[in-house]
């Protein structure tokens, strides 16, 4: 290990991801030497109070967060339409109920559109750069979101068959298949978190995706207060819902919903911020 | 004397100062300070001023292909710098007055 490394080395982590190639680059050109070595030496300690803000780390951290917790969430509610509007839950005297189904339907359809649309420039520019770079592992990465799907997609399908059809699916099948999905999503979100973290993308697809991210929070949030109205609102006027899943289930539930929503829009308000500090 | 005063020049002001007219990567930035505003920054003194203006906005990397990256003064530096030039402005005058009566220094 070279001086120069050894000094670098007393920098924390992100200090030196941020700053070590620079910092190399300005040693080589500047010639070095032990004078310039020490100073880098004794700058070490603050640089551990005061580590660096690195924006573009901060929009791919942030994606990389609200793109799991945003797959969670619309899996929650996909299981909410499953479970109450495909099963036509809809008690007379209470429009509220049916309000919180289109308002759910229309945000939903809205905010991946949104996620998608503003995603898809950088997801472009991370799979050039791994088919240049012929990153394979991250070429995967980046096409779990279409794989995972397609696979759960194919388990599903088997799974009918096997217990002869849709209509086999009992409770305990649901569960299973449920928890089948969530896994898949998970494995579909982690994917291009992880191709974030390898490949570092920066500049204006950065900003686009992180900048979508927000919007995209913002109108799954008012989704997931659809999901919560038209929840409480079955619990207390829906016989045949309560009959069906009892409170301690309804409250678990909106629990989920509420941790993943929060997890969201924080996420993807850090990123935005970070992608707004930022000028062009 | 006259270096140990040197020591007193502010260094995120120096870099600042450097940044106002065009980009410039670190090793750029401390030869263009040394020549022109005759202070030498260290290696470790320069990146802790550049972490410590970034974090603050008043400087921001760009694009770069290169292991030395560039860096552009902010709205926000440019706003900064040309306070603090104000400031220094005034006490350098106010020194070269005072300096000019007591001593009948008229400066170069």
């Amino acid at each position: 290990m070279t001086p120069a490394r050894a000094a670098l080395a007393l920098y924390p982590p992100s200090w030196r991801a941020r700053y070590g190639d620079e910092v190399l680059a300005y040693l080589d050109d500047s010639g070095g030497g032990p004078a310039a070595v020490a100073s880098l030496a004794w700058r070490a300690l603050p640089a551990w109070f005061w580590p660096p803000l690195d924006r573009p780390a901060r929009m791919r951290s942030s994606l990389a967060t609200a793109l799991l917790s945003w797959s969670m969430l619309a899996g929650l509610g996909l299981v909410f339409a499953q479970l109450t509007q495909l099963q036509g839950l809809a008690p007379p005297g209470h429009p509220q109920i049916q309000w919180a189904y289109a308002v759910f339907d229309v945000t939903l359809a809205a905010s991946a559109l949104i996620a998608g649309l503003g995603g898809l420039p950088l997801w472009l520019l991370m799979l050039r750069q791994a088919w240049r770079e012929q990153r394979t592992r991250d070429m995967v990465y980046l096409f779990l979101p279409v794989l995972a799907p397609v696979a759960y997609l194919i388990g599903l399908i088997m799974t009918a068959r096997m217990v002869g059809g849709a209509s086999g699916i009992n409770q305990g099948w649901f569960g299973v298949v449920t928890l089948a999905g969530f896994a898949a999503a998970a494995i579909a979100a982690t994917g291009p978190g992880l191709a974030l973290r390898r490949l570092q993308p920066r500049g204006p697809a950065l900003r686009l995706a992180a900048g979508a991210a927000g919007v995209s929070a913002a109108v799954m949030a008012v989704a997931a207060v659809a999901i919560v109205v038209a929840v409480v609102s079955l619990n207390l006027w829906a016989r045949q819902f309560v009959g069906y899943h009892d409170g301690t289930l309804s409250g678990i539930y909106l629990a989920l919903v509420v941790i993943a929503a929060t997890v969201t829009t924080v996420s993807a308000a850090r990123g935005t911020r970070a992608a707004l500090a930022v000028s062009p | 004397m006259t270096d140990r005063l040197d020591r007193w020049a502010d260094p995120p002001l120096l870099v600042l100062a450097s940044l106002a007219d065009e980009p410039k990567h670190g090793y750029a930035i401390t030869q263009d300070v040394a020549e022109t505003m005759g202070v030498r920054l260290s290696a470790g003194t320069l990146y802790a001023v550049i972490a410590r203006l970034e974090a603050r906005g008043l400087i921001e990397p760009l694009e770069s292909d290169d292991r030395r990256r560039p860096y552009r003064i902010t709205m926000a530096g440019a706003e900064v710098l040309a306070q603090q030039s104000e400031r220094m402005s005034k006490v350098a005058s106010v020194a070269r007055e005072r300096l000019s009566t007591r001593l009948g220094w008229v400066g170069a």
